[in-house]
């Protein structure tokens, strides 16, 4: 009826424009988005105070990354342990000695630190807020927090974004440094406790003036883009999938369940995105390549 | 219309609009796809109501007639298919008809269970929508809070978090934390199912003070009719996905309607 009423008054192009509207809206992904549209655009409405917020976001930012640390630290170092031998006998052998710092810069500082880190704080992290805001959906809390006035939106999801995000940007950071230095810690105690298994001299000076001199300065951006992106998602997600429980209890673990896969199939999704940026740069200069 | 708290005309209501909470979706999703849909079934069709300013009335009916579905509906937390809704003589248009938008308009909502946040202290429970809206100083809403935990009696358990209170406890505190925000229209659902005849007793004369002292328009819905004896309110019932006219308890009691006689056959045989 009211749609009846609404086509009359638009014109053909608007039509379509409404059209298409409703039908990015109708996805689950268009929802994410506009989900992620209002939790940032309530950062800056009325009821904003500064004391509260950033309290909220700190709590929350610990919350992601600080109790994650131990584990995101032993894998970093196992993690880091296992590309610095790999990289260092298999190049080592081919004779590519002087490729290691580019592989080791693509390999963790680019591509597998950020979605290493985001797949364990979607699993743990992302998990958790879901199945929190899920909880508190089922016992009609959300609700109640709507008939008070006070936005949902604003008060739960918004400090989840934002403290996700930063705690992922601080949280990659930790990792692509602990999987390098730790990681050749324990190449080194892995050399002297094999005795004379390596047949290099690996030194801390030759590694990190190879990954130094082998970062560009996309890469520095980068580092910075992708698990400020990859938080977003997380939370967004995480938030999205609780908001829709049903007021049923068992639907709770599926929405974890959903939250947790969908978390890392957008994330590899954003990550490929984001990589076609490099990608571009390898297609201008592919006649060299090869 | 001045005088009018609350006017419902020919409100439709189906399952659909029941389902789970529409604050993830936008809004405009739930605005263009209302509408009633051929062969689905309502919960509520062609209600109507009109409440004054300051009244206090009485829902009732039998379980599953979608007495608390009503009162979603009022607060905004399910949309209804058709109809109208004025609150304070103001018409809500359907795209407005969000839990955040009636808020506003000072209508507060009272959960059956409480709904209270499970990780605040009973204290914080109460100032969060203080803070929120920044209603004062640090010290009014401290101050208010004292009042709003005066009123209903929970001063003592302050500092205690909602999994250590009984039901009953949880209750006050949720009518507090509503009252804490001074709404013009307050709606209970079921302010004293669960409770045992001592918490009961006490809880009326407190939602009576509420009435006389700070003139709120109060909507309950109960099983309970003797509730709307005590408070000595109007009643009106959900049944055949209607609303009754309003009436006195005694009116009910002595008048010869098919619902009296299903209702009120009890009462009636005992005295």
């Amino acid at each position: 009826m009211e749609e009846q009423t609404n086509d009359k008054k638009l014109t053909l192009v608007g039509r379509k424009f409404h059209a298409l509207g409703l039908f990015l809206l109708r996805r689950p992904v268009g929802q994410e988005v506009a989900l992620f549209i209002r939790a940032f655009m309530s950062l800056f409405n009325k009821s904003r105070s500064f004391k509260t917020d950033s309290r909220n976001i700190i709590l929350q930012t610990f919350f992601t990354g600080v109790e994650i640390f131990p584990i995101l630290f032993v894998v970093a170092t196992l993690f880091g342990t296992v590309v610095i031998i790999e990289v260092i006998t298999m190049m080592g052998k081919m004779g590519f000695g002087d490729v290691v710092g580019g592989l080791m810069v693509v390999v963790i500082i680019r591509e597998l630190g950020p979605i290493l880190t985001a797949f364990l704080i979607a699993g743990r992290s992302g998990s958790s807020l879901t199945t929190y805001i899920g909880g508190m959906v089922i016992n009609s809390e959300v609700d109640a927090l709507a008939t008070m006035g006070v936005d949902p939106v604003r008060y739960l999801v918004m400090p989840g974004l934002i403290g996700g995000a930063i705690a992922t940007f601080i949280m990659n950071i930790v990792f692509s440094t602990s999987a390098i230095c730790a990681g050749f810690v324990m190449t080194k105690t892995a050399i002297a406790i094999t005795g004379n298994a390596f047949n290099i001299q690996l030194t801390w000076d030759y590694l990190s003036t190879e990954i130094l001199n082998a970062m560009s300065f996309t890469d520095f951006i980068f580092i910075i883009v992708k698990p400020i992106v990859f938080g977003c998602i997380i939370t967004t997600n995480a938030c999205y999938q609780a908001m829709n429980i049903p007021r049923d209890i068992r639907q709770v673990p599926k929405a974890t369940g959903r939250s947790v896969i969908k978390s890392f199939f957008y994330i590899v999704c954003a990550d490929v995105f984001l990589s076609l940026f490099y990608f571009i740069d390898y297609f201008n200069e592919i006649s060299k390549i090869i | 219309m001045y005088n009018e708290a609350l006017r419902l005309e020919d409100i439709h209501l189906s399952y659909r609009g029941l389902v789970g909470t529409s604050i993830s979706k936008p809004r405009p999703l739930g605005f263009f796809e209302s509408g009633i849909q051929p062969g689905e079934q309502e919960l509520i069709s062609g209600a109507n109501l009109v409440v004054q300013k300051g009244e206090t009335i009485c829902i009732g009916g039998g379980s599953g007639q979608g007495k608390s579905a009503l009162l979603r509906l009022i607060s905004g937390l399910a949309r209804p298919n058709a109809g109208k809704m004025y609150i304070f003589g103001e018409y809500i248009p359907p795209e407005r008809l969000t839990a955040l938008n009636i808020a506003k308009r000072q209508v507060g909502l009272v959960f059956q269970n409480g709904a209270l946040i499970s990780n605040l202290r009973v204290r914080d429970n109460i100032a969060l929508p203080l803070r929120y809206h920044k209603v004062g100083t640090a010290v009014e809403i401290e101050d208010k809070v004292r009042m709003a935990m005066d009123l209903m009696r929970v001063r003592d358990y302050a500092d205690f978090f909602p999994h250590m209170l009984s039901v009953g406890m949880q209750k006050r505190v949720a009518i507090a934390r509503s009252w804490a925000m001074s709404p013009q229209l307050l709606l209970m659902d079921e302010p004293t199912a669960g409770l045992d005849n001592y918490n009961r007793r006490n809880l009326l004369p407190l939602i009576d003070n509420m009435r006389t002292l700070f003139k709120t328009t109060i909507i309950i819905v109960t099983h309970d009719l003797m509730v709307a004896k005590e408070l000595n309110c109007k009643i009106t019932f959900l049944t055949h996905k209607q609303l009754t006219e309003l009436r006195y308890f005694d009116e009910w009691l002595h008048s010869d309607t098919a619902i009296s006689k299903e209702l009120f056959r009890d009462l009636r045989t005992s005295g």
